[in-house]
């Protein structure tokens, strides 16, 4: 009998895979592709018009403190993402192996909060925490230091990107180590290894995905944002998204911008990626 | 109570609780507003003007409502409009070298200068303000300003000092300069140092270099780059002792607040702000919107400017700074605006110590933004 | 003292501190929001409650506050139907094309907010999408179904892959087995995308500025009040989105995840 099935569209799955491409084209990679476009578009009268020059990359790509700018984001990314990971993990590991699942849940719920409470108001409370005459100086203070100044500085930066990621970074952290398969590290213990190399032999790697995932997030995050670098850290110096919002007082340059946008893009799409095939690489049999 | 009650309270289910959540909504006064068939006036505009304090006893005569789209610099409110069909803004509120643009692209309409009071300025430039007009037709109308100098925490710099803008190099104040994060006011500001005095916009290129220059010295003593809030901040909190590129708009709102912070035209010549309103391309609303602005223009109009809560200006109409001096002497006072008081805002542009913002001249917007960006990095 | 309890009390002591760090802004952020000094310094005004009283007299306000809700629960429900859509698909076939596939739906977020604001406006308004509140809806909902989708994702891969055969075998349909087995099974996940994706859209801003043109959400307000008059009304904003989002969450977890556990205990 002739296999009808064969040629009937699977409705069934057509039904779960299309939605995501249809609405991610009409709303995803038709303002990213105009995007890409405008960064080939003339500011005439301040009035962006339709073009396609090359004006924008090689004016953007010639300036020094493009490249500056670039470099530094990079590398406060980066650091952002070390401190994250480093800070959160004994976080996590005691959320994920200390404590009870009530306990743990009940701990990634509150985590979850400050994603509803407004990221740029708890940037502004650390105005008063972190100033000169403010509450950490004037605590230093009974016992003889400082003052200090951590405003307006990488560090008052990297607060700031603190304040964005660590909750991400535990809540995956968490999940990602509280599910992995506990009979391993048992067996570990069993076979008498001592627990920092538990730690560093079984866990960690048993984890790989997940912590991966978590970095990548982490550092995508402190990339693009604006509001550490500018807010805490004074805009000394510039990240490339406070360049982003610089261009465009230049007169309406927002193809410029959008020059630097697609260089952010694709560096990011570059860790990502990189990132994603480190995680999901599978070990070499030996 | 009644048993039903009872029950809401006993097991909370969740039907019950929706129940209760819906009652709660209800008596909020978002819905107990009387909503009348008022007419919707679109603002866009700097924070603070379509604030209570400004428009509530326009909209309670006339039976209007502002609803407002605040915008944070000129180059955000080119790009709202720009991507925003015609019509959509119904009167706009822009700075005076802005006008410029928006007229160039085609964003307003055009004014009847009759229907405004062009005869009871203050100063005679205020009639004929640069950008408001082109080919003989208004396009925008003034309706406040204000002057930006040397603001200075009062601890650290002494009134003498502040007197000319070498004062941001004292080394007791290294790492604790402040910028208003906008180049046109601190490099505007710089070429006053330079001594170009009226001619601060128009610079040939050994001057634009000198003022790359003198620029880039004052690096070592920057401490930071703020917006609005970020400026706010650095000055009450002490963390910067003083702050190029702004002047009593923003010290004034702390000095009321109580901080030891204030403003002064230093002698190198002081840079005026100015704000003005025009008619959105396209609105149904035009003749509302034109009796706004002549209200904003009349003395109670001038007074509010003057009083207005996000940040002060001054009144450019006679009749207004009568009004100002009648209504709110204290006020009329901290900001100089008696006759023959020092510092008094008109004198000081008689005396050619003021000098207009404006956008470059010689160089583009790109050029300026361009070196702020290096200088950010340096 | 035990090492392992020495070791225990240090790390529950880092633990309190993390919290406490992240935490921080927020308590002196509700501090401030009664403190009656319109720049906060230390030490602190006297306790006011004026700037709840402006915001609450203040329909804007109350009206931003409604769009916000409109906005993340819309975005909420659409990030989520996406998600699961996508995690599924990438949990049952493997077809040609599949990594560009889920490329689609993850790389939103590495895409810079503000520039992502303006491509949406100007395409939006392209297509006269835009300045409304669907407009945000879109937008977000782009945004957050990413997260959405790898949420449901890892609840997938707990799964038992046979399980879905298994009702197959019992003679279910696919739909029947999507809607009896499949779907239950990743509720938990559901709810906790729904969550995450409303958590996001609500506290958005650079998007929804741009976007949103005169119907403005709760973050959009914040945004205007920081950037052109910063006074602690902001500080009262935020604690009363802090208080009524803690209490949903609580809500949540009592009325869905306590429930859940009790049935399958029973």
């Amino acid at each position: 009998m002739f296999n009808k099935k064969f040629l009937k569209i699977d409705i069934y799955a057509m039904t779960w895979r299309s939605p995501i491409i249809v609405w991610q084209l009409l709303f995803f990679v038709g303002p990213v592709i105009f995007m890409i476009a405008m960064s080939f578009f003339l500011v005439k009268n301040y009035r962006m018009t339709e073009a396609f020059e090359f004006v924008n990359w090689s004016k953007m790509f010639s300036k020094n403190y493009f490249w500056d700018s670039y470099l530094y984001t990079v590398t406060i990314a980066s650091i952002s993402t070390v401190f994250a990971m480093t800070i959160a993990f004994p976080a996590s590991f005691t959320l994920a192996f200390k404590t009870s699942e009530k306990l743990r849940r009940w701990a990634i719920f509150l985590l979850i909060i400050p994603f509803f409470t407004s990221y740029l108001v708890r940037t502004f409370s650390w105005f008063v925490i972190l100033s000169e005459n403010g509450v950490i100086n004037a605590l230093l203070g009974y016992i003889g230091f400082g003052p200090y100044v951590m405003l307006n500085t990488n560090f008052g930066t990297l607060v700031g990107y603190m304040t964005l990621t660590l909750p991400l970074v535990v809540i995956l952290q968490t999940i990602t180590m509280a599910n992995i398969d506990r009979t391993l590290v048992e067996a570990a213990k069993n076979l008498g290894c001592k627990p920092f190399a538990t730690i560093w032999r079984v866990i960690i790697p048993l984890s790989k995905t997940g912590l991966i995932v978590a970095a990548i997030f982490c550092f995508i995050l402190s990339f693009g944002d604006f509001v550490a670098p500018f807010y805490l850290g004074g805009s000394q110096e510039p990240t490339l998204p406070i360049l982003i919002l610089d261009t465009t007082k230049s007169g309406q340059q927002w193809p410029r911008a959008a020059v630097v946008a697609i260089v952010m893009m694709i560096t990011l799409f570059a860790v990502a990626f990189t990132g994603i095939a480190l995680a999901y690489r599978k070990k070499a049999k030996k | 109570m009644s048993n039903s009650m009872k029950n809401i309270f006993k097991s909370p289910n969740r039907r019950n609780l929706l129940k209760m959540s819906g009652a709660a909504v209800l008596t909020t006064p978002f819905v107990s507003r009387a909503w009348a068939a008022t007419t919707e006036i679109n603002m866009l505009a700097w924070y603070g003007h379509g604030e209570p304090d400004i428009v509530a006893e326009f909209e309670a005569a006339n039976n209007v409502k502002f609803v407002s789209k605040y915008y944070a610099g000129g180059d955000n409110m080119m790009a709202l409009i720009a991507q925003s069909p015609p019509g959509t803004y119904d009167i706009i509120l822009s700075d005076g070298e802005f006008v410029q643009q928006l007229n160039a692209a085609g964003y307003v309409e055009e004014m009847n200068a009759a229907d405004y009071p062009f005869d009871d300025m203050l100063h005679e430039d205020f009639t004929k303000f640069p950008g408001h007009w082109s080919e003989g037709k208004l396009y925008s109308m003034m309706v406040r300003g204000g002057h930006l100098g040397v603001s200075y925490n009062k601890n650290a710099i002494s009134a003498e000092e502040a007197q000319s803008y070498s004062c941001f190099w004292k080394p007791e104040i290294k790492g604790k300069l402040g910028h208003f994060d906008w180049h046109l006011p601190n490099l505007g500001m710089i070429s006053l140092y330079n001594g170009n005095g009226s001619s601060l916009w128009n610079l040939d290129d050994a001057e634009w270099a000198a003022v790359q220059e003198n620029t880039l010295s004052l690096r070592p003593q920057v401490g930071g780059y703020f917006d609005y809030g970020g400026t706010f901040n650095g000055l009450k909190n002490g963390e910067m002792l003083a702050m190029c590129g702004i002047g009593d708009w923003i010290t004034g709102v702390l000095e009321k607040d109580g901080a030891p912070v204030g403003s002064v035209i230093p002698k190198e010549g002081g840079i005026q702000w100015t704000e003005s309103y025009s008619i959105g391309k396209g609105t149904d609303k035009a003749d509302i919107v034109k009796k706004f602005i002549q209200y904003m223009l009349s003395p109670v109009g001038q007074v509010k400017s003057a009083q207005m809560l996000a940040y002060p200006g001054f009144c450019i109409t006679k009749a207004g700074r009568a009004a100002l001096i009648e209504a709110d002497p204290a006020e009329a006072k901290r900001s100089h605006q008696m006759d023959g008081m020092a510092n008094e805002p008109i004198s000081l542009i008689n005396d050619g110590r003021i000098h207009y913002r404006d956008i470059p001249k010689q160089q583009s917007l790109e050029d300026w933004n361009d070196f702020w960006s290096e200088y950010k990095n340096a | 003292m035990n090492s392992n309890r020495i070791l225990k009390i240090a790390l529950t002591a880092y633990l309190g501190s993390i919290f406490l760090f992240v935490f921080a802004p927020i308590v002196f952020s509700v501090l401030f929001s009664f403190n009656s000094q319109r720049f906060p310094t230390i030490p602190l005004g006297s306790f006011s409650i004026e700037w709840y009283v402006k915001i609450f007299n203040d329909p804007d306000i109350w009206k931003a506050a409604l769009n916000s809700l409109i906005v993340s629960s819309s975005t909420a429900v659409i990030a989520t139907v996406l998600g699961f859509c996508t995690a599924y698909s990438d949990f049952r076939y493997n077809f040609r094309f599949k990594g560009p596939y889920i490329a689609l739906i993850l790389l939103p977020p590495t895409i810079p907010l503000i520039i992502m604001a303006l491509a949406m406006l100007a395409w939006l308004s392209k297509l006269g999408m835009s300045g409304q509140l669907w407009s945000v809806v879109i937008a977000h909902s782009v945004l957050t179904a990413p997260f959405a989708m790898a949420i449901i994702r890892l609840r997938l891969n707990q799964m038992d892959p046979d399980l879905e055969s298994a009702s197959w075998n019992l003679g279910g349909s696919e739909w029947a087995t999507m809607r009896y087995v499949i779907i239950p099974f990743c509720k938990p996940a559901i709810i906790s995308g729904l969550f995450l994706a409303a958590a996001v859209s609500f506290d958005e801003f650079a998007v929804s500025w741009f976007v949103s043109g005169l119907n403005k959400t709760l973050p959009v307000i914040i945004l205007e009040i920081v950037q052109g008059n910063i006074d602690p009304q902001v500080n009262a904003i935020g604690t009363f989105v802090f208080l009524t989002s803690m209490t949903l969450i609580i809500l949540a977890q009592i009325f869905f995840v306590h429930r859940q556990i009790k049935s399958t205990n029973s």
